[in-house]
């Protein structure tokens, strides 16, 4: 494994971009637990493949076409249910299924032989290539840089929006930033785990870690590394086993979370038990 | 509006579509004081407190406060998860954060200071690395107030913080309200009208309209033994 690092750039391309995206699940995973978006984002990822596949049929760069697709559902979402009586779960609902058909739509329409989309349903870490580890880059220098400069405020109404809003602090930017922030998010996730696991991804990194840290910098750092451990796991475990990386990656980290949870619910119950005898 | 008014209301009015919560509301507060916020459930209670903490806009009349007067909200807490990664700290000090966003706004010592200060007045030292899914019932309302003392507002709204809480928390709370009242201005929903009378300066009785009264004889002479509240 080592040797395929250092000698091929498949393998270095994989690594830097398992890296990348581990930064993106600590942040945007983060806010999206936490801000209790995670449907949303399920239906953002699923409605940017009517994106990648307008791409395909005018032969552009699909994430870009995806990218367009992902920031329009966030911010249809986000407007519609604000403004007007639909909520925010059915216009997710709506826009899921409506990227997929139009997505599959574009592909049939495309001349030629259809392509193999599985790497954007189930991703390929392994076909990350360097003009797409470029933008995946900047895709997450910009989360990096919005997320450290506005830190504070983002944590404050990730926490209590209602007390924010009352202090006089303009909660609607900040609303408009996090829907900014969650579809770019997910354009870097879909090359790792595809449009179809790219929730997963976001949310079980965080989870484990809000298992073991009380506080929320710890909460994302923790996210990140586990979100990296998982990846460079999960792609060795593809390599030698020659089953797709994403898979493997998303196994890996549920067996992980559900066994965490397993530990600490029989400790916490173990603690309650010497309390009620008075032990402790 | 005079050097000693805290907070104007001049013929307020609020509606949700067609039902009107609160109508032609006119009171004053004055600088300095509790004032028990009571009245029936559906009367408008919580609309007022919206109101007064800035999360609704009157439809019609004009709410004003003393110059330079901010407002730290004290809501019920019930929307909050709890499961949210956060210590008593981290919590309190988000009470002095910039009202403006900023680029880059970053807690100073001045502000931790704040925030050490607040927990400490509302008896919580000690408690300042523990995260809030830790604390009781009433530690958790006491960390609410603390965070609203930190922020440095001027007028503190409090909505029903004593719900949930026993007698012996409930009175703790109102110790601290009595404690913080010398150089701020209180109001607070309770549905607790002997316990929150016995702090109070006045009373907004709030049933789609507001009256003010200066004591529970008054209000009982006026509307009878079986006031609802």
């Amino acid at each position: 494994m080592i040797n395929a690092i250092l000698n091929y750039t498949f393998m270095q391309n994989a690594l830097m971009a398992a890296l990348l995206a581990s930064i993106v699940t600590g942040i945007i995973g983060t806010i999206a637990i936490e801000k209790k978006l995670i449907s949303m984002s399920g239906g953002i990822a699923h409605a940017s493949f009517g994106g990648i596949g307008f791409g395909y049929l005018l032969g552009f760069e699909p994430i870009w076409g995806g990218l367009v697709f992902a920031v329009g559902s966030s911010v249809l979402i986000s407007r519609l249910s604000k403004n007007s009586k639909i909520k925010a779960d059915t216009m997710t609902g709506i826009l899921w299924s409506f990227g997929m058909a139009l997505g599959i739509l574009f592909i049939s329409l495309a001349p030629g032989y259809m392509p193999d989309m599985t790497s954007y349903l189930f991703g390929d870490i392994l076909s990350v290539s360097t003009s797409s580890l470029i933008y995946m880059g900047i895709f997450t220098a910009v989360i990096i840089f919005v997320f450290a400069m506005l830190y504070n405020h983002l944590i404050s109404y990730m926490f209590d929006e209602e007390y924010s809003k009352a202090r006089g602090i303009n909660t609607k930017a900040l609303e408009w930033i996090v829907y900014l922030m969650i579809p770019i998010g997910i354009m870097v996730l879909i090359k790792i785990v595809g449009i179809i696991l790219t929730i997963a991804l976001m949310t079980i990194p965080v989870s484990i870690a809000k298992l073991i840290c009380k506080s929320i910098k710890r909460v994302i750092i923790a996210s990140m590394i586990l979100s990296a451990v998982f990846s460079v796991v999960g792609l060795t475990i593809s390599y030698y086993v020659n089953i797709p990386s994403g898979v493997c990656i998303i196994l890996l980290s549920t067996i992980v979370y559900l066994l965490l949870l397993a530990v600490k619910h029989s400790i916490q119950k173990k603690l309650h038990s010497q309390r009620v005898h008075g032990k402790v | 509006m005079s050097k000693t008014t805290a907070i104007q209301f001049d013929d307020v009015r609020f509606c949700y579509d067609e039902v009107c919560a609160i109508n032609n509301v006119t009171f004053s507060i004055e600088k300095n004081s509790i004032t028990a916020i009571i009245g029936p459930n559906g009367g408008g209670k919580s609309t007022l407190v919206k109101i007064l903490s800035g999360l609704l806009k009157p439809d019609e009349g004009s709410f004003l406060v003393a110059d330079n007067f901010s407002i730290g909200y004290v809501s019920q807490f019930t929307d909050v998860d709890l499961s949210f990664p956060i210590t008593v700290m981290g919590m309190v000090l988000s009470g002095t954060l910039c009202q403006n966003i900023k680029p880059f706004c970053k807690y100073k010592k001045e502000h931790k200071e704040r925030a050490r200060l607040a927990i400490k007045q509302v008896g919580l030292h000690g408690y300042e690395e523990r995260g809030i899914n830790q604390l009781s019932g009433g530690q958790l309302k006491r960390a609410v107030i603390a965070r609203a003392i930190a922020s440095e507002a001027d007028i503190i709204v409090l909505d029903e913080p004593d719900s949930s809480l026993d007698v012996e928390a409930a009175a703790d709370l109102y110790k601290i309200l009595i404690d913080i009242k010398e150089d701020r201005t209180i109001l607070i929903v309770s549905h607790h009208l002997d316990a929150v009378l016995n702090i109070s300066d006045s009373v907004l009785y709030v049933k789609s309209t507001v009256t003010k009264y200066s004591s529970i004889e008054e209000i009982r002479k006026k509307l009878g033994d079986g006031i609802i509240i």
